[in-house]
């Protein structure tokens, strides 16, 4: 039983943190704003050049085959920088085609990932923003020897940047995937413009877009299983980035407390403020312990590996948005400003909340699970 | 990172479990002595005094094997051993700042409940101020006389000892004049009263010392250090109970469900209704939570025997939840969950208070864990100020001293 990082872990935590901090600054983040990427192409070639990209994949495709608690390690860094970009939508998609993908399919992508030269993405949500898969209404009718899709997928992070979508449509054989490519006729993107200005969510509209046989990701109506595990996945990256940002945002608070002065001490001697601030470690220190169960139970194949997903989900949903609200809270005015930095974090954990599976969605599923 | 059990962690469970099983008594221990029997039987089979060094009487076990066997006794709601705060608390101070005299003489009969010790701290006007006591103790030559109040004293009607914090010298500051004694509590001077606590039984009392005895040989460390020595040996055994602890609120959950499928609203069944769903699916995160954490902790206690402040954390983390909890399940449950003798399968809602329980119960004990070994609100001082560094408040004692 051991809980702690190994130190491999703990050196990519430490060159993560030291790298962000040096190339992705709040200013950067800041520029970003008004680039209609929205992301920077040189800092992603660097992560592949970190072995970013190439994380979670195997070492045949340029990867380094390591695990759901190392992408944690790694995206509670980026989350703590508030760092926009494809990162996790597209190492998603990778192990999403490594799992099910053909041999073509996966040489097509998967190095190409490894190296920074392709970026991808999930279209998780249909347009009933339901989460549960079964529900959508996103059809794949047979054509030829391929499909064509019609239907709209809504929120889906970074679709703009993607060199193709992962997009889950329901055939006569049931769930399938398909490999879409963002240029493909029919198809138009339509970004949503959301308060997290750095966090990119596109509307993906389908009409009678044509995908060929060898764009079906695993065998038809067989998506069922897969789709599941990339929510439960998804669910863990994005709880783990939204502890980043609320430990961040604790950061500032405590910061804050200490210097800040009113009626001649420091505000961080008031008890209100005081326990405000503990409160805020407790949540942190149980997202933590949340977010790299959950992973090490997904790693492990552990029986409560999905139990623990859907606990990391719901619990550091909540945890993350009190936190960062109530740094908010203990900086007053200033807090609330557009110049200082808090709100990056706190738009970020609130962006990520909804995403793979909202915490009422995971609440349910955790009920399902343990009580039937 | 790795969160599995060790091949020795599996077979010590499967070992306890083994025995648990073909010892647990199958009847409820009515009587003092049947408890005491019944510890007895723990302690010999090596589950009571795991931690203590083995020169002491003790096994020298992991904590992780101290975990495992809590956790093993809550799956089987087999009762608890006796003398907690004895064998917790008061013998770890003895074995670290005792004289060979008194290891001798008191941790033996303590492992064994032969003895039964209580904690003589608190007093009516010092709480969590504890440092504010009033209770003095003058040095006779031979003896100390001991005059002055306890309060909240747990297990005090059957106590044969105490540890006692009083006040030697009244000159110094607070901090400065307090000694740490152990009391016979069977003598005429030590009069002890039972108080009724909100569950209607009377787990601690008052404790009224006039012109009592504490015998020199008794006074732990040096004159003047008992301050030093109460904050050095608090908190031996957090973590210990960590699982055993979740483990009796996820069989509690188990009993909730149960309840929410029978119980029906609108001729429906609680349970298909979405809002209790959902409570029940937030409770339900939350309790998992507790469980990381409290592996988590004991990962850092198998690494290193002092959590420190961080300890903290832990305890306003589970508290806090206990409340709320209780608080949902009996939201859930209506009048059924507030019935204090209730239908058989309300029954066996045991929490850490040792008594046998019914969601009443457990609720109004849910109260008492944000209040002891330091409110919540202490521990947020002290999470404030020694884990995250904030400065200190400005307080009418400290500009004093
Ligand atoms: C079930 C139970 C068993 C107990 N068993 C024992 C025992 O065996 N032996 C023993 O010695 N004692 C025992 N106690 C006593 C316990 O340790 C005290 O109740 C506790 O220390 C609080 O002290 P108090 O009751 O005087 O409350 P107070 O200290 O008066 O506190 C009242 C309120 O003020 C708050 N408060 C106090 N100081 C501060 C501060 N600096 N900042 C912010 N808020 C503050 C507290 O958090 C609390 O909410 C037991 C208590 C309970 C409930």
């Amino acid at each position: 039983m051991d809980f702690s990082f190994s130190p491999d872990q703990q050196l990519l935590k430490n060159s993560a943190r030291a790298f962000l901090d040096e190339h992705m600054k709040p200013a950067t983040v800041r520029l970003l704003w008004d680039d209609p990427r929205g992301e920077s192409d040189t800092l992603w070639k660097e992560m592949a050049q970190l072995g970013w990209l190439g994380l979670s994949l195997p070492e045949a495709y340029g990867g380094s085959a390591l695990g759901m608690v190392e992408t944690a390690v790694l995206l509670e860094e980026i989350g703590r920088a508030a760092c926009p970009g494809p990162y996790w939508p597209t190492a998603l998609a990778a192990t999403a085609i490594e799992r099910a993908g053909s041999d073509a399919q996966k040489k097509r992508w998967l190095s190409a990932v490894a190296t920074g030269d392709a970026r991808a993405t999930i279209a998780l949500l249909d347009a009933d923003l339901d989460w549960n898969p079964e529900a959508m209404t996103t059809r794949a009718e047979k054509s030829g020897s391929g499909f064509t899709l019609s239907g709209t997928k809504q929120f889906v992070p970074w679709a703009h940047v993607a060199d193709v979508l992962l997009v889950p449509a329901k055939t006569t054989d049931g769930l399938t995937l398909f490999l879409v490519d963002p240029s493909a006729a029919g198809l138009t993107l339509e970004p949503a413009p959301v308060m997290d200005l750095a966090a990119r969510l596109t509307a993906v509209k389908l009409e009678k877009v044509a995908v060929p046989a060898d764009g079906v990701l695993g065998g038809p109506g067989q998506a069922g299983p897969l789709l599941a595990e990339l929510l439960r996945r998804g669910a863990v990256g994005a709880a783990a980035e939204m502890l980043g940002a609320a430990r961040r945002c604790l950061d500032m608070a405590v910061e804050y407390a200490k210097v800040r002065e009113q009626f001649g001490q420091p505000i961080g001697s008031f008890q209100a403020i005081r326990h405000k601030c503990a409160e805020m470690l407790l949540e942190v220190e149980n997202s933590h312990s949340a977010v790299y169960y959950a992973a090490w139970a997904l790693d492990a194949g552990a029986e409560d590996a999905a139990l623990a997903a859907s606990v990391a989900k719901a619990y550091v949903g909540d945890a993350a948005r009190r936190v960062c609200g109530e740094a908010i809270q203990v900086h007053g005015g200033i807090g609330f400003t557009w110049e200082y930095d808090l709100h990056l974090y706190f738009k970020r954990a609130k962006a990520l909340e909804p995403l793979y599976g909202d915490g009422d969605y995971h609440r349910e599923l955790i009920v399902r699970r343990v009580a039937g | 990172m790795d969160l599995n059990y060790s091949a020795e962690d599996r077979e010590f469970r499967d070992n306890t479990r083994r025995w648990l099983e073909a010892n647990v008594p199958t009847q409820e221990l009515a009587t003092l002595e049947e408890r005491k029997a019944w510890h007895r039987k723990l302690y010999e089979a090596g589950y009571v005094g795991m931690l203590w060094p083995r020169e002491f009487g003790g096994w020298g076990a992991s904590p992780m094997q101290q975990a495992i066997v809590q956790d093993e006794m809550a799956r089987v709601s087999a009762p608890p051993p006796i003398n907690g705060l004895g064998i917790g608390f008061i013998g770890p101070t003895i074995i670290v700042h005792g004289t060979d005299w008194q290891k001798q003489r008191y941790l033996k009969k303590m492992l064994t409940a032969e003895e039964i010790w209580c904690q003589l701290y608190s007093e009516p006007n010092a709480g969590s101020d504890l440092a504010s006591l009033r209770t003095r103790a003058e040095d006779q030559g031979d003896h100390f006389l001991v005059n002055g109040q306890k309060i909240w004293t747990s297990s005090g009607p059957i106590s044969d000892w105490g540890i006692l914090l009083a006040r030697t010298d009244s000159k110094v500051a607070k901090h400065k004049g307090i000694s740490c004694f152990l009391l016979h509590m069977r003598q005429p001077g030590v009069e002890v009263r039972p108080l009724r606590q909100i569950t209607g039984s009377s787990l601690f009392s008052e404790v009224f010392m006039t012109n009592a005895r504490a015998e020199k040989r008794d006074l732990i460390g040096k004159l003047n250090q008992g301050w030093e020595i109460a904050q050095t040996t608090l908190g031996w055994e957090r973590g210990a109970n960590s699982l055993g602890r979740v483990t009796r609120y996820a069989i509690a959950f188990t009993q909730l469900v149960r309840a929410a499928k029978e119980l029906k609203r609108g001729g429906r069944p609680l349970f298909d209704d979405p809002v209790v769903r959902a409570k029940l699916g937030r409770i339900y995160a939350d309790l998992e939570v507790q469980r990381y954490a409290g592996l988590r902790v004991l990962s850092a206690l198998l690494k290193s025997d002092s959590p420190g402040a961080a300890s903290s954390i832990t305890k306003l983390s589970y508290t806090e939840f206990e409340k709320r909890y209780y608080e949902l399940a009996l939201e859930i449950l209506g009048h059924r969950g507030q019935l204090i003798s209730a239908r058989e399968e309300f029954e066996e809602v045991d929490t850490s208070s040792g008594e046998p329980g019914t969601w009443a119960t457990a609720f109004l004990w849910s109260r008492a864990g944000t209040i002891y070994s330091g409110s919540s609100e202490i521990q947020k001082n002290i999470i404030g100020e020694r884990v995250l560094g904030l400065p200190k408040e400005v307080r009418a004692d400290r500009l004093k001293a």
